[in-house]
């Protein structure tokens, strides 16, 4: 079993941590875009982090964008910020991982297409909130957070998937009493993200629907959105397709809607 | 991924979305091999997390059956999907379904040879009636107690009272089966629907090699529907014009019904009645005239013009052919078969009086057809089984046996499928007397085996 106290001090280990990181999310969430690039450009990881991921193929950019304030122009507020979560993320990644066949490289790209999609999401929704376009990043957070945890009861893991069809969650559910979800939250809650972000993580697990209807149409779209990336062939051998359990049931109203955002066919 | 295994049936259970790529990335060739090693009675693949497939995420599945299946002998499918999964699967590979389709794992379980711990009520509906034919044979075989709907109607009005059965199954389809071919057989007559524009592409969209083999089968009378012709042109004649000239050979007849010659000339139908074509207005003037049927139907001796031989490959084969037949016969009787005689000659009866026939055809990379004699009392326990009452109505009788040789063909299919032998099966032909089974059966020379299924002789018999 892992404590609670063990899964906080994992997830004590998010920064932020260095100042100039510190000082570019703060800056970022007061909207003061230049100032912030100003900050971010003193953390040459930051700087070289947001460098790689904006010139990724899932982009577009034809020529390579290399300016951080330029790169925080193009991106504007909410995406900026959605982008440095994900460095603070990428900054919890291990070296090695273990349990998922993932590296340095494949899970940026993970990250990269779960932000770009989501990005795309919102839009077609109409929403406009910078707070929610960073919500996306807590997954993959969750899932370093994830990897951890396994690697301390590696052998308790592959002994209970081998005894019956079994997803990871619910094993990690079973050894933490915490699911992907609920690490999310507290991840939510570490980098003193609103409550309805919490909210909308949770929902997006399936099987802790919102009242509110706005939160649990997110949490549906999210859902669908982490099952549609998680289907890509490169998640499917890094052993993440069946780390949570689909439902189906919860999505079935807006998947004619998503299918077509996403031209599936 | 792996399937898991429990009571003898083998699952996978993909999840999200399935396309050619994340359904390769899905099923490995270790995963294919270690399925093939579970010894499983059944592996299915679980639609119940799959949001989205398209072909080419199912074709992967579809090899890993056929693999499975050509090495261990078993049933391989998908289930636990909705109507329109259903009807999408059905629409993407339409006649050249192999697998089976169970809407519900425990539909599935049914049909699983090792589920025997209790007797279930199952109410069962397909469109198709061999379908429904091969499921209530199969249930029956397992110990279950099948009611078989034959109208969606009344299937709608049974499952009403939801609380008399254990299980319903609709949506179902039996993989082993035979392919479905353009036409429609009513009694022995084969139907043909034509649509649109007749021109030279008949001769590509007709299936003559069907045809050449139902002809070389049996069947008398074959019957376009032309109701949803607009208009033939000159081409189509001449095509028509050969197809009457070689049914002609074998004695038999070509009808059109419903063909209008608004925008044809009407000097094509003339032409058409001269090489033979016979046109009628509508098909119950033809179905519903049993005289009329019988007599157009009726297989005169047939001046068989390419008289085939017994090859080698066809003897070779023989094992499954009767492997098949006897499975069948077992299932739909309860009794166990004796191999009493096998010799190769043309075939001889003994005893003539109190039995049936019927025969099917199977053509590709080997052609041939079997004929199977029954005595009426096995005809009539089969019959029992399929429609749940006894009868002594021979119409009936005959038409459950054209679907017990149909089930027949369509496993002899399957077995030679599995030693990579493609073949096609036309319809069954069925003969109501020795005498009319000998009237195209009796200059063959093939394979006769005699079996005896509790004191009733049974004859089988494998020729080309």
């Amino acid at each position: 079993m892992i404590t609670k106290e063990k899964i906080d001090a994992y997830i004590e280990k998010i920064p932020p941590a260095p100042d100039a990181l510190k000082q570019t999310v703060a800056l970022l969430k007061q909207e003061e875009l230049s100032k912030a690039a100003k900050a971010a450009e003193q953390d040459p990881a930051l700087s070289s982090y947001l460098k790689q991921l904006i010139n990724r193929p899932i982009y577009g950019f034809k020529h390579e964008v290399e300016n951080i304030s330029q790169i925080f122009g193009i991106l504007g507020v909410s995406r900026s910020q959605q982008t440095v979560y994900s460095y603070m993320t990428s900054l919890l990644s291990p070296k090695e991982w273990k349990l998922f066949k993932l590296n340095q490289n494949s899970f940026y790209n993970l990250q990269a297409e779960l932000n770009a999609k989501w990005q795309k999401i919102l839009k077609h929704l109409d929403i406009n909130d910078k707070e929610i376009e960073s919500a996306i990043a807590l997954l993959p957070a969750s899932i370093i957070v994830s990897e951890a945890l396994f690697c301390e009861k590696i052998d308790d893991v592959n002994l209970l998937r081998s005894v019956d069809e079994i997803d990871l969650n619910t094993i990690l559910q079973r050894l933490c009493k915490m699911d992907l979800f609920d690490i999310a939250a507290r991840i939510a809650e570490k980098w003193e993200m609103d409550e309805k972000i919490t909210q909308i993580v949770q929902a997006a697990s399936g099987v802790k629907p919102s009242e509110d209807e706005t939160i649990d149409k997110l949490g549906k779209w999210m859902h669908l959105l982490l099952f549609y990336t998680l289907s890509q062939p490169s998640n499917i051998e890094a052993g993440l397709n069946d780390f949570i359990d689909f439902q189906i049931d919860y999505v079935m109203d807006i998947y004619d809607d998503f299918a077509q955002l996403m031209e599936i066919q | 991924m792996r399937a898991v295994v429990k009571d003898g049936v083998g699952v996978f259970h993909p999840q999200g979305f399935l396309d050619g790529n994340s359904s390769n990335a899905l099923l490995s060739i270790e995963d294919i091999d270690s399925t093939i090693k579970s010894n499983a009675d059944m592996v299915l693949v679980s639609l119940k997390k799959v949001v989205f497939f398209n072909r080419n995420g199912l074709d992967t599945f579809i090899k890993m059956f056929q693999k499975v299946r050509s090495a261990n002998h078993i049933v391989v499918g998908f289930c636990d999907y909705d109507k329109k999964k259903y009807d999408t699967i059905m629409k993407f590979y339409k006649d050249e379904i192999m697998f089976s389709l169970f809407k519900t794992q425990e539909i599935a379980m049914l049909f699983a040879s090792n589920f025997k711990k209790e007797s279930k009520n199952v109410l069962l509906y397909s469109e198709d009636k061999s379908q429904r034919a091969a499921m209530a044979i199969e249930l029956h075989d397992n110990g279950h107690n099948p009611i078989v709907a034959q109208s969606k109607e009344e299937f709608d009005e049974k499952a009403k009272n939801e609380a008399a059965y254990d299980i319903i199954i609709e949506d179902t389809f039996l993989g082993q089966m035979g392919q479905k071919v353009a036409a429609r057989v009513t009694g022995n007559a084969i139907i043909y629907t034509l649509s649109s524009f007749l021109d030279a592409e008949i001769g590509n969209t007709f299936n003559i090699a069907y045809h050449n083999n139902s002809l070389n089968v049996g069947f008398r009378l074959f019957i376009f529907d032309a109701y949803k012709v607009v208009s033939m042109n000159v081409h189509a004649l001449n095509f028509f014009s050969k197809l009457a000239s070689s049914a002609a050979e074998y004695n038999a007849t070509i009808c059109f019904v419903g063909m209008t010659f608004e925008k044809t000339p009407i000097a094509f139908k003339e032409t058409l009645e001269d090489s033979g074509i016979m046109f009628f207005e509508q098909m119950d003037d033809i179905l519903g005239d049993k005289e009329l049927l019988k007599e157009l139907g009726a297989s005169s001796a047939a001046v068989t013009k390419n008289k085939r031989v017994l090859n080698k490959q066809i003897v070779t084969e023989t094992p499954n052919f009767i492997d098949a037949t006897v499975a069948t016969i077992e299932m739909m009787t309860n009794s166990e078969a004796k191999k009493e005689a096998a010799k190769v000659d043309k075939i001889t009866i003994a005893e003539k009086d109190g039995k049936i026939a019927s025969s099917i055809g199977f053509y590709g990379d080997i052609d041939g057809m079997v004929i199977l004699v029954f005595p009426i009392g096995i005809a009539k326990k089969a019959c029992e089984l399929l429609i749940g009452e006894e009868t002594d109505d021979k119409e009936l009788i005959l038409d459950t046996l054209a679907e017990l040789v149909n089930i027949v063909g369509g496993k002899v299919k399957t077995l030679l499928s599995d030693e990579d032998i493609s073949v096609d099966i036309t319809l069954p032909r069925t003969y109501p007397d020795i005498e009319s089974l000998l009237e195209i059966a009796q200059d063959k020379k093939g394979v006769q085996v005699d079996l005896n299924f509790n004191n009733d002789k049974f004859l089988f018999f494998l020729t080309r």
